[in-house]
C-alpha cells in the first residue's frame, strides 16, 4: 500500500468544484473534512436496499438495518482498537458525547471537588465541565499547557485526591499541537480520577488506540474523519459508561416501564434514547472502512509536510506570526499583526482558497497567544503541495492588498 | 466628514461581477469611513454580535441622525460605509420607516452579508432604528 494523495482525491467528488470562479482550495478540514464516494454510496445504499427502524425487529428490512446497525458499532470500536469490557455509544459527535460525560457524573461530584481540564480545549470540552462545577460548586481547574502543548513539572499539583475528573483535548483545533496525554492520563490515572480524552482533532489523522490510552472516555465526531455529519461516538469502559446517568431518556433505552418507575436497559442502550441516526452510523463506519484502506502512516507523513511546507515559506516573513508548531502538525495557525483575520479569509476566499478565521472555539487559548482570532489552514489526505503553495501565494497577496494603512 | 454618496456607492458595488471584484471594492470603501478615536471606541458604542469589533455613534441636529461607525476589520468598514449611506441624512422617523435590510440587499453584497456575519448586521441595523 502506498499512498498518493492525487489518487485519493478522485475519491472526494466536491473537491473538483470551483469557488468564487477559481478552483477550490479547500483547507478547512479541521472544521470538517470531505466525504469520500463510499461514504456517500453507503449512505445511498441504505436508503435504497436497507431503510427501517433498528431494534424493532419483526421484519426483512428492520433485520437488515439492525445487522449493519450492529456491526458499524462492532466497525468503530476495531477503529478504536476498543478492548474487552467496553462499548461504544452513538452521539450526535464530540460535543454531545462530552456532555453526556459531565451530566452523567454529576451525581458523583461534591463541592470542592476539582475538575480538570487543560489551557488548549475547545469550548466543547470546557463549557460542559464548567457548568458542571457551577451546579455542584466543584472547583473547575485549568491545566496550563504552553502552546507548544508542554507540561511544566511544577503544575504536578494540579492533580491531587481532590481531582474527580480529568478531561483534555488530544490534539488543539484552533493550533494544532499534540498534548502531552500520556504523561497526563498517568497522573490523573494515580489519583483515581475519570479520565476523558477529546479526539476530534485525532480522528482523521492518528491512528487511535484506546488500550493504549487506557483512558476511561474517548470521544470524537465523525463528519472530522471523513464520515458524515450529525454522527459520532462516545467510547468508554464498560464500568464508567455504567455509572453514566443519562443524559436523555425514553424510547429503546429502557427495558421495562410503569407510571412510577423505569428500568433502563443494558449498555450501550441504555445511553442511547430514540431513534439513532442510522445512515450516519452506516456512513461512519463506511469512513472507517476508507481510511482502514490507506496507508495512515504515510497519510499522516503526506499531511504534516504539507503543513511543513506552509510553515517553512511563512515563517521568515515578518509580517506573519505562526502559533502552530513546526512539526508533527497539520495545521498552521497564524495571525498577520494589522491586518484583521476576516479581512485576510475575504480575500483568501475571494480566490477560492477555504481556511477558517476566528477564535477557533477557544477564547481562553485566544486570551493566552495574545490574540483575538486566527487564520487556520488544516489539512487533510486529499491536499496536494500545489494547494499548499496556493494557500501561501494568496496569502501573501492578501497581505500586499490590506497591508497599506 | 466624507459624505457618503449612496448611489454613487451602489453603482460602484452593480459593476462587481466577482467576488474578488467585491472584495477590492469594499477595501476601498473602507477607506471613505471616518475612523473613530480612541475615546469614542468604548463599550457602550459597541454593537454586540458582530465577529469583528464594530463601534456605532449617534448624532441629532435638527431632527436629522447622522451616523458614525468603526471596525478593526475592513471589510466591514466597507460594509458600514454602505449602510451609513443609507442611514444618514434621514430622521429616526424615516429610518424606522424604512426596511434597511432590503435596501441593503440592492448593493450586490450578498455574499458578505450571509451567515454568522448576518447576526451583526441585523444588530446594526436594528441600533441604526433604535
Ligand atoms: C478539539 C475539538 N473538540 C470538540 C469539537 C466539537 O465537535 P462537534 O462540533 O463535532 O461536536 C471540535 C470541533 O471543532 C474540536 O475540534
Amino acid at each position: 500500500m502506498s499512498f498518493d494523495a492525487n489518487t485519493i482525491r478522485d475519491e472526494f467528488p466536491i473537491l473538483s468544484m470551483e469557488a468564487n470562479e477559481h478552483p477550490l482550495v479547500y483547507l478547512d478540514n479541521a472544521a470538517t473534512t470531505q466525504k469520500p464516494q463510499v461514504v456517500l454510496d453507503a449512505l445511498i445504499s441504505y436508503y435504497t436496499t436497507s431503510n427501517a427502524n433498528v431494534h424493532r425487529g419483526a421484519h426483512y428490512l428492520s433485520d437488515r438495518a439492525t445487522a449493519q446497525f450492529e456491526h458499524a458499532r462492532d466497525r468503530v470500536a476495531q477503529f478504536l482498537n476498543a478492548p474487552e469490557n467496553s462499548y461504544v455509544i452513538w452521539t450526535k459527535g464530540t460535543t454531545e458525547a462530552i456532555n453526556q460525560v459531565a451530566h452523567g457524573l454529576e451525581w458523583c461530584i461534591a463541592p470542592d471537588d476539582e475538575i480538570l481540564i487543560t489551557s488548549l480545549e475547545h469550548h466543547a470540552n470546557l463549557v460542559p465541565w464548567q457548568q458542571l462545577a457551577f451546579r455542584t460548586g466543584a472547583r473547575l481547574r485549568v491545566l496550563p499547557l504552553t502552546s507548544k502543548g508542554e507540561w511544566e513539572p511544577e503544575y504536578a499539583h494540579y492533580f491531587n485526591e481532590r481531582t474527580r475528573i480529568f478531561a483534555c483535548t488530544q490534539i488543539s483545533n484552533a493550533i494544532g499541537v499534540k498534548t502531552p496525554l500520556k504523561d497526563m492520563l498517568a497522573a490523573a490515572k494515580a489519583v483515581g480520577a475519570f479520565t476523558l480524552v477529546d479526539g476530534a482533532q485525532a480522528v482523521a489523522h492518528y491512528e487511535v488506540d484506546v488500550t493504549e490510552l487506557d483512558c476511561d472516555f474517548y470521544a470524537f465526531s465523525g463528519h472530522k474523519m471523513y464520515g458524515p455529519t450529525g454522527i459520532g461516538a462516545l467510547y468508554g469502559k464498560a464500568h464508567a459508561l455504567d455509572v453514566l446517568t443519562p443524559l436523555q431518556t425514553g424510547g429503546e433505552m429502557v427495558s421495562h416501564v410503569t407510571y412510577n418507575s423505569t428500568e433502563f436497559n443494558t449498555l450501550p442502550y441504555r445511553l442511547e434514547a430514540g431513534t439513532p441516526n442510522i445512515e450516519g452510523v452506516i456512513g461512519l463506519s463506511a469512513a472507517c472502512d476508507f481510511l482502514a484502506c490507506q496507508d495512515r502512516e504515510d497519510m499522516l507523513i503526506w499531511e504534516q509536510k504539507l503543513a511543513r511546507y506552509v510553515y517553512d515559506e511563512l515563517k521568515f516573513n515578518n509580517d506573519i506570526e505562526i502559533y502552530s508548531p513546526a512539526t508533527d502538525t497539520t495545521v498552521v495557525s497564524l495571525s498577520v499583526p494589522g491586518i484583521h483575520t476576516l479581512d485576510l479569509n475575504g480575500y483568501l476566499d475571494s480566490q477560492g482558497v477555504a481556511v477558517r478565521a476566528g477564535s477557533h472555539c477557544a477564547h481562553p487559548l485566544m486570551a493566552q497567544l495574545g490574540v483575538s482570532s486566527t487564520l487556520r489552514a488544516s489539512f487533510a489526505c486529499y491536499n496536494t503541495l500545489s494547494e499548499a503553495r496556493r494557500f501561501c501565494d494568496v496569502l501573501l497577496e492578501a497581505i500586499e492588498i490590506l497591508g497599506d494603512d | 466628514m466624507t459624505e457618503l454618496n449612496r448611489d454613487a456607492i451602489q453603482a460602484q458595488l452593480q459593476t462587481c461581477t466577482s467576488k474578488e471584484a467585491t472584495f477590492k471594492e469594499l477595501v476601498s470603501l473602507s477607506k471613505q469611513l471616518d475612523r473613530l478615536t480612541d475615546a469614542e471606541k468604548i463599550e457602550e458604542n459597541k454593537v454586540k454580535g458582530c465577529e469583528s469589533a464594530v463601534w456605532l455613534i449617534e448624532r441629532q441636529e435638527n431632527g436629522v441622525c447622522t451616523f458614525q461607525a468603526d471596525s478593526d476589520a475592513k471589510l466591514m468598514r466597507g460594509v458600514l460605509a454602505v449602510i451609513l449611506s443609507l442611514a444618514n441624512g434621514h430622521s429616526k422617523a424615516e429610518l424606522q420607516a424604512m426596511d434597511l435590510a432590503a435596501e441593503l440587499n440592492e448593493f450586490n453584497l450578498s455574499s458578505y452579508l450571509t451567515s454568522s456575519r448576518t447576526n451583526g448586521i441585523l444588530g446594526i441595523l436594528k441600533r441604526i432604528k433604535s
